[in-house]
Parts: structure tokens; C-alpha cells; sequence
């Protein structure tokens, strides 16, 4: 202590500190009055003052894990996994827990609208009659050839109820489409299985039982078909008695990679080359002739295409000769190239080369859904690009849009917004105000996910053939209706055949029908005599699944034709590949909620905001810092994002998230980021998917500089921001 | 300029000034933070007098007292049960926010009077299998209207019982006095 201030004095200086602190800031803890709101009238099986638990179906993405919601008081408090369901065995992630954000969300639609396409959400409410009366009209007096229904990704119960409809109508079959398959690049992938295993199947990768596992681009710990079920089987595969040994090829390092033994970054759109070259040298390596799928391919052109080293391809090669069981999942911006088909079929061969096809730690077919006449296929790029035309030629007069947001989900270049205002009538169920609701004339708000009725297919994710089931955990808050009891009504009110199709009073009946022939099925998680037993033990157990394992175990191909792989070809022009990733946090519809939006990426640590990766020394070349924005130009369209310096990105690659960049959709999501999509041109590969992963773009610096919150420290791994502190 | 004010504040004026302003500077924020803490009003003056000089048991009313942590409060059906087949719902202005609840079906919004912060985790049931009786920390409420809290609900508080109440049972205290019985 000095002399001038005595301890004494320093002493009473910082308890007048401590205390003016805690004045100016005012100590009252937040939380401290909250009204309570007891029940008006209590339900009989609650109790006051307890807990009541409700099992149900997530709605956040399509993969359909079953949760178990706490609520009190006719409040849902908070979600947890389902520990029975066969998806997520009790987990769930980030996206899952925040959907509660989307059930108190300030910014839900809480009233059927007359929206009349106007920018912001419009304050013209009508009664759920008039809304009824709408859709009636729209059904009756529209030619059904030119009617459509736009469907989110999700194989529910509304997708079987608009299934019906639209057959008794004569109108086209509902097309489903989402995001999260465009970046997954689901339909080729089942297009791959089709023709190496001869049927049209989502493959099921057995990850927890695999000793070596190759993944081409397939972000499986993040967004990838069915996250939680994958990040389960990572962790039984790294906990066997011998640890399972896991090698990522992809250009950036993604938060899977980031968990994988090795990371290879290959160029975009090479993994195809890669997995043939690896396929011949380890049929060489096992003393083998290669098959005829690999002879043809060329080691060290391949390693020249995908700057993998010749030697590194050898080694790699060797380890999958060696290894007991090995696994290679081909996923994501492996399979969005223009020759994205070739490449999914040359990694789905290494598993015929390896034999693992139907044994344990391989390859299997995903068991069929129950109540599904056949796998409901989803739209590909290709077929929503054919139906944007339609709408631009005005072939489509009624437009019906449910569980999708297009407007953000398809890229700019697709020209949706340009179609749309081809549709004299868009009819949207949004429960929140995003941008295609309100582009729409109508918004008849559906409930938020806890707040409905439903079943859902499990199409990937669940070693056994599963139905979902999802029931209110809470009475809908809102002025809001379910779809499927719209539908049903209008169905009504039209009469005729369409009445006669579908002569439910509501959905609950809907679902009981559909429910029925389960009924009989004695192999399940639990047995009824009649359907309203079994309804109630469906909600009770939070759906229905058989009792023993149902993967299909295909037969191996015989690798006898040669494969056509390519090196990659990109689109456009301009020094670096595009990169588009989903956020592993947001996904495609996580923007409006606030949990979500201040995770950091777990990658960059980056929060509330987009940025594009750039390898750090082409960024010193450049005169590129951290925060600097720059506009990335492509042949579709240009957007504005801050440089993240990211080492662990291929020089002549850059990156930027999916997730951000909403002009709508609340205020958490809307004027935040920037939206990659917009950078993509529409290139297809053979199976009618988005070429997304394919793009050149240029960098042009705009001399801005624009922070990005997050966690890390700014001194990265070259010692570069040391100067600024 | 500045110099000179300063010198002003030297002087014992300039002191006595410093002082009021501090002074006014202080109560403001006293003030301001008691009104952070006030809790607001409650939608109805409930006599919880009247309500156990008829004899009613606590946990007829809070009945989750004696099944988990919660006490829990009524909902207005349970009001409505008796209040309906007397004759001074329809006159007493008093009970006119519950005739007006239930007539508009909207939830009675009231204001905890015994909270805890939220990373304690109290739970009513084990005190009422100790045989700890509600007015031995709720109070009397046989002589109050709405409730009051007849002491501060702090830590210390909740210490001094378990203390006194296990004074010869080390086994019990020690688990009673552990950190992670309440905070976990």
C-alpha cells in the first residue's frame, strides 16, 4: 500500500465502490415478482403444484426425435429426449432444447390474417370461418392440375392428410422440400443406394459398430439426416475396445471434422476420385485385382485433381485394407457437385469393396416406416426448379404452403420470388412471420409444434421401423388452428367427393384412422385391443415402434461396371470455391430464437452474425484482416459478409454459413447476417440436386470493417491480432 | 474555471454542498432500488383470516405441499366451488375480481409472497414429513389478510432450523448443513 492511501482508507473506498456498484446497477434479482397464473379450471390428471410430463415429437427438423416435455401449471418449462424412443434414446440437441423459444416467441403469428403480400405482418385479422370459407372457395373452384401444396420436409401425418386430398382432388402430389435436404443432398443419396443396392432407400451407416470410418463431407455430428442418432453412434464407435478410428475428408473443417482422428482436405467435388483411387490401391494393397468400378481411375491424376498427396492416398488405402470393419459415408457438398451422383456411388462401392454391406459396422437400408405405402419421395432441386416454371408460366393459380419457407430455403437465382407473383392465390400456414408468409395473401397460422397433434415416419435415424407420435403439451396460446383441422373443414364445406375422401370431424380422427392397422401389429413397444387404447398408449409412449431391429440388408453390388468419375468442374468464375455449410446451431429455421442465435458456432465461436472462413495467409495476401468486409461476387449474385481468418480451410476454398440473412421472420432473425444461396447458381448434378457446394466466387474488399461478436480470443494461431492488444 | 470551482468545493460550503448532493444522490437510489423490490399489488385483498377461521386446512388450497416442492395455488374452480353457492360473492365488492375471472374465463394473475432466488431448490414435502407445521415459517395466517412473510427467507434462516432441529443427530446434520442439499 502507498502512503498516500492508508488501508483504512482503501478499505472504506472500495466498500463505497462495492455499494455505489450495487445501487447504480439495482441488486433486485429479475425474476423476483413473477406473476403466477394458476389453472382456471385444473385438468383431472394433474396435480397442483406438480410437474405434469407430456411425451411428443420434435419439430425443429425432419430426423422426428421424441421428447418429453415438462410443464407446470399448463406451461411447457422445458424439454428433455425421450429415453424409450428409438431415434434419440433420451438425448436431444441444441435445436431441439431451443424449441421452446419458438413456442413463446414474441413474433408468432396469432391470428388468421388477410396479409395481402405486404412487407410487414398485416393487422387485418379474420375469423377461423372466414379463413375456412378461403380455402373451401380455393379448393372447389380451382382446376386441380393447377392447384399445389408446398410441404416441409417432415413425412407427418398433414403430408398423408394433403396425400389424400390432393388424390381425391386429381391435383398433383404434395412436393416436400426443405433446406436441410438440399445441403444434404438427400435425393442423391437415395438415388446412389437405389442403383448400387436396387432399391430406393435412405442408407443407414452402422457408425457404432465400424473400426475405420471414412467420411466424405458428411457432417453427421451436425445436420446431417439424423444428427442425435449419428452423434450416439459416434460415441458407441469411439468407445469400443478398440477405438474406432475416423478419418473426415472434406475441404473445410467442420465441427464433425474437427472431432475426426484425421482431416483431409480435398478439393470440393474431388471426393468421388479420392474414394475410387483409395478403392483400387486397397484392392491392390489386399494383393486383390482392383474390380472394374476402380480399375479405370488414375492414382496419381486423382491425387494432382484433389491435392491429396499420392502417398497419403497410399496410406489411407492401406488402413482401409487393414482394417476389420470399415465404414465410408458419402453426405453433404461431396454429393452437391455437378458430379455429386459419382461421387456418392464410388464411396457407397468402397463399402461393397470392403463387404460390409448388411453386416455390422456397414452399410444398411433405413427400415421402412410404418403406415407408408412406399418411401415418400422429396422434391429434388431439379423438380422445384421444373415447379417454379410452372408458377412462372402461371400454371399455377393456388399455392399452398406449409412447414417451408422457399423464399429463404431456395436460392435467389431459382427466381421463387419472381413466380410467386404469378400465383393469384398463396395460402400460408406459417406460424411465424417469415418471408414467404408474407408474401402470401392469406396467413392461417398452424399451432406451434407443442401445441399439436401428430405422427410422424421416422425415415432415417432408428435401427427399427418407427412412427413418431406428437401430442399438445400446452392449449395453443394463440388464435391459431391446425392445418389438418382447416383442411378438413374446408374438405367439408366443399362436400362431394373431397368431403367423402376425408370424412374425419378433426385430425385426432385422422390420425386414429391412419393408426389403425398398427393396431394388429402384436411385435411392438406395446400392445391394444382397440384403437382408442392404442391412441392413448401411442401418446403415452410418445409413438410406435417394432420390437426387433428392421435394417435391410441389401445385396452387395458387384462392382463390375466402371464408375465415371470426374475431377471437378465449378461453376462460374473467380479465385475460390464457395463453400455453403448449415450452421450446426441454426440449421434452416432456428434464427427467430434467441437461445440459439447466442450459442457461439462451435467452430468459430462466432454469435448473432455470418461470416466467411478465409485461410489466413491468402487472406494476408489479400490485405484481408479479421472483421473486414468483403463482398463475395459470384455469377448469382453478390453478398456482403465479415472475414473469420480460418486456418483450417483450404486456401483456394471459403466458407460461409447457412442460417442468417432473413429480411423477415421475427426480430431476432430479420437484418442479420447474410443468406450463402444467394451466391448459387442453378446447377444440378444427375440426380436433380444443387450443385451447391460448386460455385467460383471472387472477393472484392469493400474497406469496411464490421465486428463479430464471439467467444474466442482474436489472437489466432499465427499470433496475428497480437499487435492490437 | 474548473480550478476554481474546485477550490470552492474545498471550502466548507463547497463541503456541505458535496455532502447534500450525496445525500439526495444516495436516498434516490435507496429509493429506487426499494422499488425494484416492492412487490406489486395483488389482484385480490385475500383474507386468509377468514378463509382458516372457517377451518379450511392449508393444504386444501396448497395441497402440493405435502407431494413435491411446490405448494402450488388453486385454481379457480377450486374458488368457485364454494364461493359459488354463497350470497356475498354477488354483493361484496371485494370478491368481484374472482365473479370477474370466472365470468371472462381468464386466469387470476397473483403475486408470490414466499420466494426463493432460483438456485435454491426448496422443496415443501421433506419439511412436512419432518413435521414442520406452515406456520412455523409461513407465519400465522389466521391473523393476517394476504400473506406476509414473517421473516426474511434468507440462508441464514433456513441454517438456524436445520441447526436447532438436529442438534442430536450428526448423521442428519450433516446432510442438512451440506451445500448441495439446496444448492445443486
Amino acid at each position: 500500500m502507498s502512503k498516500r492511501i492508508s488501508r483504512r482508507d482503501f478499505l472504506k473506498l472500495a466498500g463505497a465502490a462495492a455499494a455505489g456498484g450495487a445501487v447504480l446497477t439495482g441488486c433486485g434479482p429479475a425474476s423476483r415478482y413473477v406473476i403466477r397464473e394458476p389453472y382456471i379450471e385444473m385438468p383431472e390428471y394433474n396435480f397442483n403444484g406438480q410437474s405434469t410430463y407430456y411425451a411428443t415429437t420434435c419439430r425443429e427438423c425432419p430426423a422426428g426425435c421424441g421428447l418429453v416435455v415438462r410443464t407446470y401449471q399448463g406451461r411447457a418449462i422445458k424439454v428433455e429426449g425421450n429415453q424409450k424412443h428409438p431415434v434419440n434414446l433420451g438425448k436431444t440437441c441444441a435445436r431441439g432444447q431451443a424449441t421452446l423459444h419458438g413456442l413463446y416467441n414474441p413474433d408468432r403469428v396469432t391470428a388468421p390474417v388477410k396479409q395481402g403480400r405486404g412487407g410487414v405482418l398485416s393487422n387485418e385479422t379474420m375469423t377461423w370461418e372466414q379463413a375456412i370459407q378461403v380455402v373451401a372457395d380455393a379448393l372447389a373452384n380451382t382446376p386441380p392440375s393447377a392447384m399445389a401444396f408446398l410441404l416441409g420436409l417432415a413425412p407427418d401425418h398433414l403430408f398423408d392428410l394433403v396425400g389424400d386430398l390432393t388424390k381425391a382432388l386429381g391435383a398433383p402430389a404434395p412436393l416436400r422440400f426443405g433446406a436441410l435436404a438440399l445441403f444434404e443432398a438427400r435425393s442423391t443419396l437415395i438415388q446412389a443406394a437405389a442403383e448400387l443396392f436396387g432399391q430406393p432407400a435412405l442408407p443407414f451407416f452402422d457408425l457404432a459398430n465400424a473400426s475405420l470410418t471414412f467420411s466424405f463431407g458428411a457432417n453427421f455430428l451436425e445436420t446431417w439426416l439424423s444428427p442425435v442418432a449419428y452423434t450416439r453412434g459416434f460415441s458407441r464407435m469411439r468407445k469400443q475396445q478398440v477405438r474406432g478410428h475416423w478419418v473426415q475428408f472434406e475441404a473445410r473443417m467442420s465441427q464433425t471434422a474437427a472431432k475426426a482422428d484425421e482431416w483431409i482436405p480435398l478439393r470440393p467435388g474431388s471426393e468421388g476420385l479420392v474414394a475410387a483411387a483409395i478403392g483400387k490401391l486397397a484392392a491392390e494393397a489386399k494383393g486383390q485385382p482392383a474390380p472394374a468400378a476402380f480399375a479405370s481411375v488414375d492414382v496419381p491424376a486423382a491425387a494432382e485433381a484433389s491435392g491429396v498427396p499420392e502417398e497419403t492416398l497410399r496410406r489411407l488405402a492401406g488402413l482401409f485394407a487393414a482394417a476389420e470393419r470399415p465404414l465410408v459415408i458419402p453426405g453433404s457438398a461431396a454429393l452437391g457437385q455437378v458430379n455429386g451422383l459419382e461421387n456418392a456411388q464410388a464411396a457407397l462401392a468402397l463399402n461393397a469393396l470392403a463387404g460390409n454391406v448388411g453386416q455390422p459396422g456397414g452399410v444398411f437400408l433405413s427400415p421402412l416406416p410404418p403406415v407408408a405405402e412406399k418411401n415418400h419421395a422429396l422434391a429434388s432441386l431439379q423438380e422445384m426448379a421444373d415447379f417454379i416454371e410452372k408458377m412462372k408460366a402461371g400454371a399455377i393459380q393456388v399455392l399452398f404452403v406449409h412447414g417451408v419457407n422457399p423464399l429463404f430455403e431456395l436460392p435467389k437465382s431459382f427466381g421463387f420470388e419472381q413466380a410467386l407473383q404469378k400465383v393469384p392465390l398463396v395460402i400460408s400456414f406459417a406460424t411465424f412471420p417469415d418471408e414467404t408468409a408474407l408474401q402470401a395473401d392469406y396467413i392461417f397460422p398452424d399451432h406451434h409444434g407443442l401445441e399439436s397433434w401428430g405422427y410422424q415416419r421416422i425415415a432415417t435415424g432408428s435401427t427399427r421401423a418407427a412412427l413418431s407420435g406428437a401430442q399438445p403439451v400446452v392449449s395453443p396460446y394463440y388464435d391459431t388452428r391446425a392445418t389438418a383441422d382447416v383442411l378438413l373443414a374446408a374438405c367439408a364445406a366443399v362436400g362431394g367427393k373431397l368431403a367423402a375422401a376425408l370424412p374425419f370431424a378433426d385430425e385426432v380422427a385422422f390420425i386414429q384412422d391412419k393408426l389403425l392397422p398398427l393396431v394388429e401389429v402384436k411385435e411392438a413397444n406395446f400392445n391394444a385391443p382397440e384403437i382408442n387404447t392404442f391412441s392413448a398408449y401411442f401418446q403415452q409412449f410418445g409413438g410406435w415402434w417394432a420390437q426387433a431391429d428392421g435394417l435391410i440388408s441389401p445385396t452387395a453390388p458387384a462392382l463390375g461396371k466402371a464408375l465415371n468419375v470426374e475431377a471437378p468442374q465449378y461453376q462460374g468464375e473467380g479465385e475460390f470455391v464457395l463453400l455453403p455449410f448449415v450452421s450446426p446451431v441454426l440449421g434452416e429455421a432456428g434464427a427467430n430464437k434467441p437461445w440459439l442465435q447466442e450459442v457461439p458456432d462451435p467452430t468459430t465461436t462466432v454469435m448473432w452474425n455470418s461470416w466467411v472462413e478465409i485461410h489466413p495467409k491468402v487472406a494476408h495476401e489479400l490485405g484481408l484482416e479479421n472483421d473486414d468486409v468483403v463482398m463475395i461476387v459470384s455469377e448469382a449474385g453478390a453478398v456482403e459478409a465479415s472475414v473469420y481468418l480460418y486456418p483450417a480451410i483450404r486456401p483456394d476454398t471459403i466458407a460461409i454459413p447457412f442460417g442468417q440473412g432473413h429480411s423477415a421472420y421475427g426480430r431476432y432473425a430479420a437484418g442479420r447476417g447474410v443468406n450463402p444461396l444467394d451466391l448459387v447458381a442453378p446447377v444440378f448434378n444427375l440426380s436433380g440436386d444443387l450443385a451447391f457446394a460448386g460455385m467460383k466466387v471472387r472477393l472484392e474488399k469493400t474497406g469496411k470493417k464490421r465486428e463479430l461478436a464471439r467467444l474466442e480470443s482474436k489472437i489466432g494461431v499465427y499470433g496475428e491480432g497480437l499487435e492490437e492488444h | 474555471m474548473i480550478k476554481n470551482l474546485l477550490r470552492w468545493l474545498l471550502s466548507p460550503l463547497g463541503r456541505m454542498s458535496l455532502l447534500i448532493a450525496g445525500l439526495v444522490f444516495l436516498s434516490v437510489a435507496v429509493w429506487g432500488v426499494s422499488l425494484t423490490q416492492a412487490a406489486p399489488a395483488q389482484p385480490i385483498q385475500f383474507p386468509h383470516n377468514r378463509h382458516v377461521g372457517f377451518g379450511i386446512q392449508c393444504l386444501y388450497c396448497h395441497p402440493g405441499a405435502a407431494r413435491g416442492p411446490v405448494a402450488g395455488l388453486p385454481s379457480q374452480t377450486k374458488c368457485w366451488g364454494c364461493h359459488q353457492q354463497m350470497q356475498i360473492t354477488q354483493t361484496s365488492a371485494l370478491l368481484k375480481p374472482l365473479v370477474n375471472a370466472v365470468e371472462n374465463n381468464q386466469p387470476i394473475q397473483w403475486v408470490p409472497v414466499a420466494i426463493v432466488p432460483d438456485f435454491v431448490h426448496f422443496n415443501h414435502r421433506p419439511h412436512i414429513a419432518a413435521g414442520v407445521n406452515c406456520e412455523e415459517c409461513h407465519g400465522d395466517m389466521s391473523k393476517v389478510t394476504i400473506a406476509e412473510n414473517p421473516q426474511v427467507m434468507n440462508m441464514g434462516w433456513c441454517l438456524n432450523c436445520h441447526q436447532q432441529k438436529t442438534v442430536d443427530d450428526p448423521v442428519k446434520r450433516t446432510k442438512l448443513l451440506d451445500c448441495g442439499t439446496c444448492h445443486y
